[in-house]
């Protein structure tokens, strides 16, 4: 009756209708419409809320249209016996996906690139000092990857970081801007980023105005660049704003 | 705190924090000689428990339970395979990897090495009770006999974990059951099986134009108890069930007929009188999630 | 780890504030680049880059594939980065060895293959296809550190290059009379061999900032004095192919941009020489 082990069938998905599908964006075509109706410079509405998880000592949630993310801090706790002595904290960081994140059953394996990227996005922002010779970790996990993916946790993280009480010198914004053509597209959705020539991330501490993480793949030229940069600046501006908001309202809901 | 002189003076506080740390039994005692719970509950009340259906908009049925914190998101995608030679007329509900879907959260819990390993036994467990409880009838799940039927892969993700996973995770599941959607396919010219919308192909009969709802017979529900004594407490906190560690979970179908009863070791050996008070409160509890149930499936299809 | 004294530090960083480094060179000065091409016979292109006492070898290998059903007309092609302990015992399995690789492999990845659309990208993967959705090359680029001396990631690319300049890929003829169904039947040819356009791959230029200065090629003890490190890679058109920010400290926007225009224009000497080296080593191991 049950599936027997080792004996798991094949199976497909019915819906991989998508490479029929035409590109949503042609060369020189400038006046398409984004698959959800924005703007090309106006990002999804953020919804962020803190204390999703009881049993972490820190953990938010977010929601940027159909993206949504879960992020738990866990610790600070003692760093492993093997590790070497280290005067300053360690951060661990795990991005991981769920099985019906995507589109098609994946499997749901962590994210090694992600992880890897998180890392470096965050520990610039956190005083990393305050805690010598413990561990904190930060998870998350995807439960809906709706395109930006990794700014949505890096965001995320950010703030779950804050509800834990880690001491850090700001918040962590994260935006991305897809190059599609001639064209820049920020907060891009998955269709979108299917077929984008180019991308750019970019994490900064919007009150510090410092960047903590960019990246960019696809050919760009200065003027691209600036622009790009430019517009996730403003838009990592926002998005702060809009998490500090949340965790003001999270801490006067606590204290009545 | 239910503490009677805890009268909101700091220095009380702090040491009935103190002492709950220090003499978690004790302290657990002292509350059970009043009949009542750290949280207020009395020792046969369930914690507060909701469902949302279609929480996951990528997956084909989805429903994310809450009882107390304790969190569980379940989410159904459903593939299509080639039956076995054996069963050519049944489709298949994957829930094997299930035990590898855990981690995230609880492997990281405060007690650590504990959860993790309750992972794998819980998946075992549901896994067992789902399929034993006859609630869905495999055949349904057929498309084209001997060529293709669906496969329900169900995952279930622990978001946050306070005790009682096993009825949470159950909850969840047959949540997510009672709101799958099967979508509409029909055969395309390879033979495979494809969305109707989107090849096309709406112009050819569909080969599941009747079946896009399971028939759940018989729903199994659950209730964990934790025994002590002589007490029972049903829907456990973890902070309960790592006190006191003899646990006993019931699982009774709809009309109260019992699909599993399990006791694994503990240090209290119970009377049966126990085990049949266990499954008094399970009864009441089922009629309870019953309705839960019964008001989020309303409660979308207004929507 | 690095482990310096307080001198030692104040020398490097004094050393880096007055545009002479501890090796006697400028701030933007690389070390002498030495390319090695054909060191592996066994696999399709190989080469060797030296960069001070960092020490790589890249190795190339193409082997016949499926393009995926999403990508059609595009070949695959896959990076890995191998850190092997016997370069410095932090790399040993467990130790930090395996990040430092996922890292490299990433950052690898990000500036040589370009977008998803492919665009930017350093390998032109449609030039992977034999048959459009059949059949087409798999190229398994590996990427392995002997020793490291600071500046892995320059290094990596530069090696990378060479061995994509040193490749030849079999000609490969296929049946004519393959129906579209099924997998069409090809002969590799063991005589012909096709070479990539490596004129476009980028090279990548890393940014130490140490202090208020950055520097380019830092060894490892410059390294361990570093606040943060942007990796840019470009390429011949001074066009920006890829871009990553190593370590942790933020910096600020302006900051960065004017890194992009020092990148783009150390980009160039290094451009020219790495490709003047290629052809020499590639003329040497004819010769030999």
């Amino acid at each position: 009756m049950a599936a027997k082990p080792g004996s798991a069938p094949v199976t497909y998905s019915p819906n991989l209708g998508q490479k029929t599908r035409p590109p949503i964006f042609k060369d020189n075509d400038l006046d398409w419409v984004r698959p959800d109706g924005r703007g090309f410079h106006q990002c999804r509405p953020a919804f962020f809320r803190t204390g999703a998880v009881n049993s972490a000592s820190g953990s938010a949630y977010a929601e940027l249209g159909s993206t949504k993310v879960i992020v738990s801090v866990f610790g600070p706790r003692e760093s492993k016996k093997a590790m070497m002595y280290s005067d300053t904290g360690r951060l661990n960081c795990n991005v991981s996906y769920t099985t019906f994140a995507t589109p098609v059953r994946g499997q749901g394996s962590d994210h090694k690139e992600f992880s890897s990227m998180l890392h470096k996005a965050l520990e610039g922002a956190i005083m990393l000092e305050t805690f010598p010779k413990t561990t904190v970790d930060v998870f998350a996990l995807v439960l809906e990857s709706g395109g930006s993916d990794l700014p949505v946790v890096i965001s995320c993280a950010s703030l779950a970081l804050a509800d834990a009480g880690i001491m850090m010198y700001d918040l962590v914004a994260a935006v991305s801007v897809s190059c599609l053509g001639k064209n820049l597209v920020i907060d891009p959705v998955l269709e979108e980023e299917s077929y984008q020539d180019g991308s750019l991330m970019l994490t900064c501490m919007p009150s510090r105005y410092e960047v903590t993480q960019l990246t960019f793949t696809g050919e760009w030229s200065t003027p691209d660049i600036n622009e790009a940069m430019q517009l996730c600046l403003d838009a990592c501006n926002k998005l702060g704003k809009v998490m500090r908001t949340c965790l003001k309202e999270a801490a006067s809901g606590s204290q009545e | 705190m239910g503490l009677p002189n805890a009268s909101g003076d700091l220095s009380t506080e702090v040491e009935v924090d103190a002492f709950r740390r220090l003499f978690p039994l004790r302290f657990y005692e002292k509350h059970l000689l009043e009949s009542i719970r750290p949280d207020a509950r009395p020792l046969g009340r369930a914690r507060e428990t909701t469902i949302a259906l279609g929480a996951v908009a990528s997956a084909n049925g989805s429903a994310l339970a809450k009882i107390g914190s304790t969190t569980m998101l379940a989410a159904i995608k459903m593939e299509v395979m080639t039956p076995s030679l054996e069963t050519p007329d049944e489709g298949c509900i994957g829930l094997l990897p299930l035990a590898a879907r855990f981690p995230v959260s609880l492997s990281l819990l405060k007690t650590p090495g504990r959860p993790a390993e309750a992972a794998p036994v819980v998946a075992k467990q549901l896994s067992d009770t789902i399929l034993s409880s006859g609630m869905i009838n495999l055949k349904e799940l057929s498309l084209v006999s001997g060529k293709a039927a669906w496969m329900a892969y169900l995952d279930i993700y622990c978001l946050d974990a306070d005790g009682a996973l096993f009825d949470t995770a159950l909850l969840s599941a047959v949540a997510a059951f009672s709101h799958l959607e099967i979508p509409v396919v029909s055969l395309n010219d390879d033979g495979k099986i494809v969305l109707s919308e989107e090849q096309g192909l709406s112009d050819r009969e569909p080969v599941n134009k009747e079946k896009r709802k399971i028939n759940l017979s018989s729903v199994p529900f659950s209730l964990t108890c934790v025994l002590h004594k002589n007490y029972i407490l049903a829907d456990p906190t973890a902070e309960e069930e790592s006190i006191m560690d003899t646990i006993v979970t019931v699982v009774l179908d709809s009309s109260s007929q019992l699909v599993s009863l399990q006791k694994p070791g503990g240090t209290v050996l119970a009377y049966t009188s126990a085990i049949q008070d266990c499954i008094a409160l399970t009864r009441q509890r089922v009629k309870e999630l019953q309705k839960i149930l019964e008001e989020a499936i309303s409660g979308m299809e207004v929507d | 780890m690095v482990g310096l004294s307080v001198g030692e530090k104040h020398f490097i960083q004094g050393g880096i504030a007055q545009d002479l480094r501890s090796d006697g060179r400028k701030r933007l000065t690389y070390r002498p680049i030495y390319v090695e091409t054909g060191v592996i016979p066994q696999a399709h292109g190989s080469a060797r880059v030296r960069l001070g006492a960092t020490d790589v070898i890249a190795s190339v290998k193409a082997e016949l594939g499926k393009p995926s059903a999403l990508q059609p007309d595009k070949g695959n092609i896959a990076i890995y980065v191998d850190c092997s302990p016997t370069a410095a015992p932090m790399f040993e399995v467990g130790r930090g060895g395996e990040e430092l690789s996922t890292e490299l492999s990433v950052a690898l990845q990000r500036c040589l293959l370009g977008g998803k659309s492919g665009a930017g990208a350093g390998i032109d993967p449609t030039s992977l296809v034999v048959v459009e959705g059949k059949v087409c090359w798999d190229l398994y680029i590996d990427g392995l550190v002997i020793s490291s001396d600071g500046n892995l990631l320059d290094a990596l690319a530069a090696a990378i290059k060479a061995a994509l300049s040193n490749t030849g890929i079999p000609k490969v003829d296929v049946a004519a009379d393959a129906t579209s169904d099924e997998q069409p039947e090809v002969n590799i040819s063991d005589e012909e061999f096709l070479q990539f356009d490596t004129s476009g791959i980028p090279v990548i230029v890393t940014l130490t900032k140490v202090g208020r200065h950055y520097i380019v090629d830092a060894t490892s003890e410059e390294e361990s004095q570093m606040s943060s490190a942007v990796s840019i890679s470009v390429n011949r058109k001074g066009h920006i192919c890829g871009l990553m920010k190593r370590g942790g400290v933020g910096l600020d926007p302006s900051i960065i941009l004017d890194m992009i225009s020092v990148a783009k224009h150390v980009s160039e000497q290094l451009i020219n020489k790495l490709d003047s080296e290629i052809a020499a080593a590639e003329a040497s191991e004819e010769e030999s």
